[in-house]
């Protein structure tokens, strides 16, 4: 039917909108509470494993101003009842050039029902399209 | 030499038996799925082992090579495996595209397969 979507497509694209909302328009300081306890996060190939960890790296990357655009979003269920999300775009910091990006996420529901970010993995775009 | 962490190796030996598949056959693929494995090509969905093996071996092009850039590869909270891949490929005389992709692995009797699996070509340029 046109217009419905799947619950977790609803979910998937809630937790996009606010990830990012937060990392562009705000100090990035409570961007912590959307991973779980144990979540991993590797950046540019660096990992880090738990919430603070993740929040401290989060808040510590080095620009003033960030904005990504979306260009896509994939979303799937996980057999796990788990939601699997891939995100790709491009990103401006400061008065840098844009620079896509992509980005996965995995969430999970808490037992109090609220989905937290267990996986993410952040890669730049690192190859030019052909001319 | 330190060693790699479980998930990594296992992580890794996917990802090159997937892309080794996939460059020299891809009706091979399907012992790398399952009946509820989902993969979105492209943005176009397509759910269980036989559509995702029929969307792959119809794909329009005679040879391929995939080459990788880089892989990172996490443990998931239910013991599986999250890896993605970011690197290029080169199909028939095209010129070479970037691609990422992106795979659960989960074990099911004693062999790792691939329940999640998200490919999407490079489009934007870096810099």
């Amino acid at each position: 039917m046109a217009g419905e979507k799947e619950i977790w497509q609803r979910i998937g694209e809630g937790f996009i909108q606010e990830y990012y909302n937060q990392f562009d328009n705000t100090n990035r300081m409570q961007l912590g509470l959307l991973y779980s306890d144990e979540a991993c996060l590797t950046w540019e190939g660096e990992g880090f494993r738990g919430r603070d960890a993740i929040s401290n790296k989060l808040v510590s990357l080095p620009f003033k101003s960030i904005t990504h655009i979306l260009t896509g979003q994939d979303i799937q269920p996980t057999i796990d009842s788990c939601i699997l999300i891939m995100v790709f775009g491009q990103l401006k910091a400061d008065d840098d050039l844009p620079m896509a990006f992509h980005q996965v996420f995995m969430l999970k529901a808490a037992q109090n029902g609220s989905w937290a970010c267990t996986n993410d993995v952040f890669r730049l775009g690192i190859h030019n399209i052909p001319v | 030499m330190v060693d790699q962490p479980l998930w990594e190796q296992i992580g890794s030996s996917f990802v090159q038996h997937y892309y080794q598949l996939f460059d020299s056959d891809r009706t091979q693929l399907g012992s790398i799925y399952t009946d509820t494995s989902c993969l979105t090509w492209e943005g176009q969905q397509f759910q269980g082992k036989n559509d995702i093996v029929e969307k792959l071996t119809s794909l329009p092009f005679s040879k391929i090579a995939h080459s990788i850039t880089a892989q990172d590869h996490q443990p998931t909270p239910d013991c599986c495996i999250l890896s993605m891949v970011v690197g290029q490929l080169k199909a028939d005389n095209d010129p070479i595209m970037g691609f990422h992709q992106s795979f659960i692995l989960k074990n099911v009797n004693d062999s790792w397969v691939c329940t999640n699996d998200m490919f999407r070509l490079a489009i934007h340029n870096f810099g």
